[in-house]
């Protein structure tokens, strides 16, 4: 950090960066400040003219995006010359505008409409019969549909084709008040990351074709999570919701500002994967192939468990923390051979240099921290000698099914698989985001996730499950 | 001031000579001579001269122009350019085309002068894409230089210093007319200014410091090179030295290009320059230099000199010299849809002001020439003025907002006759 000055907002004292951009100091102290075009990740571009502030010995407004700190700036955003401006800025933007919050999908998280309920300017003087009209729906690629009449023209979405992806998909076309958002013809939006520019929109002109009128967004539920689909862990928003009648359902995710790993953004494989949460569940305990209960499964996993003398425990490096620490414990105490091999998850076509990492595992690196065997040798040598592999959310079988044969089999998934089918014992158990636990990503950054789902399907998680386990065995009997 | 005293013959000196745009011609009638005296001085020296000249940009701002070049980084490995902005763009200006088409040497002449004092090796003219007679007289002069060894890897064949010149036409917008769009533009993006500076420095062309000057401020310079600041300084005003070409436009008797110098009094030059009004014909009003400036009512053009200080303290500008003389008769809410229909299209559309602003503005007046305008509009279009002034990345919003306002203000009258008329007219029709 550079030079410290003091400034005054709205009266109160600041200490900030000499030089640094006004604008973050006021986002990073929540001073609220209308903006459209300015995003931290993008830099300036000075087009909307929203984030005007009055500054002590300037005779006119300035924007607070270019507007470099100076010792003793004496900045302020509230007041009636300022709130005019901005009004005064925003009836402009609104004149083309097609006001049809009603039926758009961005209503109620859209800074256009949030600025012009707190500017009070309910009576429109603008006489104007004859907005320009544009195309208002448009499959850009990439599941993002673009309305251009409802466009401010901030240019996120195309900075963020030029300088983060740097695929330069979208351009301004067309001129003046004509001027819009397009692609060259025959190229499609088409880059892993694009469905952020749904996220940077701060109007309702990009939608994403995945999420658009399937939920308005203040019915639904938030809670902080990370992305499961690789190893970086990208920080997330859930969007949940249960509807009367149905069960709790995630919507969307949506990215969360985190520096130290993702940065504002996540990527398109990332943002889409929560459909595998709803799809393709298991969720009907099974016991020698015959529908069962919690209590009988978890009764017969401990007979197993008591009474089996060669015994592998398989986990996947999709588990918490915690759930890895408890199952090795669980393993130690029976003297149980644990793996954690999972070559599986490793897909070079996946990675990238930029969010995406080729280990599509969330809490590998854990394996080691808590000191969980991987290696191949050693899982092959323990599945040669064991007759009972307990399958803990490990994927690794799923096309090596043939290595099961002649062996009994427990298995733990929240989703169905061959294994599932395949196995003597299968207990459903919570999914990624119905549980709570701790993960270690590709960095070494340890994330704990709290759930808020409420799902109502009868999966119990791993750690219940141990519990009972423990449980039983402690006292020795069923 | 009589015509001979106001005309100065700088810049124009061989527009008359047949066949001036030639190398042959040129060469016999004076042109490249400043080259020879240019390569015995210091470039420092060269921009000390034109900061004594106080050479002012003609494109329309008037910044002085040595002290523009001295903004240039001190020289190191970094390539550095010389852009000439010849776009040309404003309605009612149209001197730089006559450079092109009648001494496009002169332009070249100047172009070696100018990249010598700020060190540029190449040089990109940004030339109006409309004008192909004289993006091809330009191309055919260039390819002679080059040709007679004057430009290339050396200059005049024998001083060791390379000097490339490039044309490169503009697609047609008038915002490329703007310093930093225009480089934009030439970087092959679209023409959207930049956000200006917080300090005073140079132009940034493809990330290497560059200097952005007009046409006919470059072709300026050879004569004070070859002729020293004083040959300059001794016409025009303290202030602003030396000549310009202003163009006349509109029911004069002569109108045209004239090179005068600063200083002289705008009825002088209409009636005499000019010949006056055409027969029958009364002045109501002038737009100054160029569509943007705001308007001269008759008797603000009686108190009015040709210099940028004079002009500023009567509330308008010199801006380009591109004078255009509106008679008794014109309507001026007609000569408002007629700048503001021009304006509203050439809007880059980057800054929401100036965006919505023109557009808004636009809708308007149309509203009011269709006899469906009230006379509160006309607070309305002063109000988004207002919002467009000192609000956007460049000075278009401020211009059109000058002009604009200055209009609505001094006219207010025949607005609001204009407006009641078309009322009762529309009430008889419907009553």
């Amino acid at each position: 950090m550079g030079e410290v000055v003091n400034i005054t907002v709205n009266g109160a004292a600041f200490e900030a960066e000499k030089g640094s951009l006004l604008i973050d100091k006021l986002l990073d102290e929540n001073i609220h400040i209308p903006h459209f075009c300015y995003h931290q990740a993008l830099g300036k571009d000075g087009n909307c003219r929203m984030c005007m502030v009055e500054i002590e010995g300037q005779k006119r407004p300035q924007i607070a995006c270019d507007t470099p700190i100076k010792a003793g700036m004496e900045v302020r955003t509230k007041g009636e010359n300022i709130e005019k401006v901005r009004r005064d800025i925003l009836e402009l933007e609104l004149i083309n505008h097609p006001i049809d919050c009603p039926t758009c999908d961005q209503a109620g998280e859209c800074k256009l409409q949030d600025y012009y309920m707190e500017s009070g300017f309910y009576e429109s003087r603008v006489n104007v019969d004859a907005k320009t009209h544009h195309a208002k729906r448009i499959d850009l690629g990439s599941n993002v549909m673009l309305d251009r009449e409802r466009c401010v023209l901030c240019t996120r979405c195309t900075r963020f084709c030029s300088d983060i992806t740097k695929t330069n998909e979208l351009a301004v076309l067309g001129r003046s008040d004509h001027s819009y958002i397009g692609t060259f013809p025959g190229r499609p939006l088409d880059n892993p990351y694009a469905m952020n520019v749904v996220d940077l929109c701060p109007v309702g002109a990009l939608t994403s074709k995945d999420f658009r009128f399937k939920q308005r967004v203040w019915f639904m539920n938030s809670f902080d999570a990370i992305c499961n689909g690789c190893s970086k862990g990208c920080n997330i928003t859930v969007d949940h919701r249960k509807e009367k009648y149905k069960n709790d359902e995630i919507f969307r995710f949506r990215p969360r500002r985190n520096d130290a790993i993702n940065g504002f953004f996540m990527c398109d494989e990332g943002r889409l994967s929560y459909h595998g949460e709803n799809e393709n569940r298991f969720t009907t305990p099974l016991l020698e192939h015959n529908e069962s209960n919690n209590e009988d499964i978890i009764a017969n996993i401990f007979k197993y468990l008591s009474t089996s003398k060669e015994l592998l425990f398989l986990i996947g490096p999709n588990l918490s923390t915690e759930e890895m620490k408890n199952i090795n414990n669980l393993a130690s105490k029976l003297n149980v051979t644990i793996s954690g091999y999972s070559p599986d998850t490793l897909d070079e076509f996946f990675g990238d240099d930029y969010l995406k990492n080729k280990d599509r595992a969330t809490n590998r690196a854990s394996f080691k921290k808590i000191g969980i065997n991987e290696d191949e040798a050693y899982f092959k040598k323990s599945l040669n000698s064991a007759s009972v592999v307990m399958i803990i959310d490990n994927t690794y079988f799923e096309n090596n099914l043939a290595l099961l044969e002649g062996k009994r089999i427990i298995s733990l998934f929240s989703h169905t698989c061959k294994v599932v089918e395949k196995s003597d014992v299968a207990l459903p158990i919570a999914s990624f985001y119905e549980k709570t636990g701790t993960y270690t990503n590709c960095d070494g950054i340890e994330q704990r996730v709290v759930s808020k789902m409420k799902k109502d399907n009868g999966a119990l998680t791993i750690t219940t499950v141990l519990e009972n386990l423990k449980d039983m065995i402690g006292k020795g009997k069923l | 001031m009589n015509p001979n005293e106001m005309i100065v013959k700088i810049v124009s000196k061989n527009f008359d000579i047949p066949n001036s745009h030639t190398l042959d011609v040129a060469l016999k009638n004076g042109r490249y001579e400043s080259i020879d005296k240019l390569f015995t001085m210091d470039p420092d020296d060269v921009t000390e001269e034109v900061c004594k000249s106080g050479l002012r940009g003609k494109g329309g701002g008037g910044a002085a122009c040595g002290p523009k070049w001295k903004l240039m980084p001190p020289l190191d490995e970094r390539p550095r350019y010389l852009i000439a902005n010849g776009d040309e763009s404003e309605p009612g200006t149209f001197k730089d085309r006559q450079i092109f088409q009648y001494d496009p040497h002169l332009l070249i002449e100047g172009i070696i002068c100018s990249s010598y004092a700020i060190g540029a090796h190449d040089c990109f003219i940004y030339i109006r894409g409309e004008y192909k007679f004289f993006i091809d007289r330009l191309n055919a002069a260039i390819e002679e230089a080059y040709a007679a060894g004057i430009i290339g890897e050396k200059v005049m064949n024998k001083y060791d210093y390379r000097m490339n010149i490039t044309v490169h036409r503009g697609g047609g917008a008038y915002i490329c007319g703007e310093k930093s769009a225009l480089i934009e533009s030439i970087e092959g993006k679209r023409g959207h200014p930049r956000l200006k500076p917080h300090g005073k420095e140079c132009e940034w062309f493809f990330g290497q410091p560059a200097t952005v000057n007009n046409v006919e401020t470059i072709a300026s310079v050879p004569n004070i090179v070859l002729n020293g600041y004083e040959s300059y300084t001794k016409y025009g005003t303290e202030k602003a030295p030396g000549t310009m070409l202003f163009a006349m436009s509109g029911p004069v008797k002569n109108p045209g290009v004239y090179e005068l110098q600063y200083g002289c009094k705008m009825t002088d030059v209409i009636e005499q320059i000019g010949g006056g009004m055409k027969e029958g014909l009364k002045l109501k009003a002038v737009i100054p230099g160029g569509a943007s400036c705001p308007i001269l009512t008759a008797e603000e053009v009686d108190k009015a000199y040709l210099d940028y200080e004079t002009m500023w303290s009567i509330g308008s500008t010199l801006g380009t010299g591109g004078m255009m003389i509106i008679p008794e008769g014109v309507s001026m809410v007609d000569v408002a849809k007629n700048l503001i229909e021009f304006y509203h299209h050439e809007s880059c559309g980057q800054c929401t002001p100036c965006r919505e602003g023109c557009g808004w503005i636009d809708t308007i007046i149309k509203r009011i020439l269709d006899g469906k305008g009230t006379v509160s509009d006309l607070t309305t279009i002063l109000d988004v003025c207002e919002t467009m002034n000192g609000k956007t990345v460049c000075v278009f919003a401020p211009a059109v907002k000058d002009i604009i306002k200055s209009l609505v203000q001094k006219y207010r009258d025949e607005f609001v006759s204009y407006i009641e008329t078309t009322e009762k007219q529309g009430d008889a029709i419907n009553g």
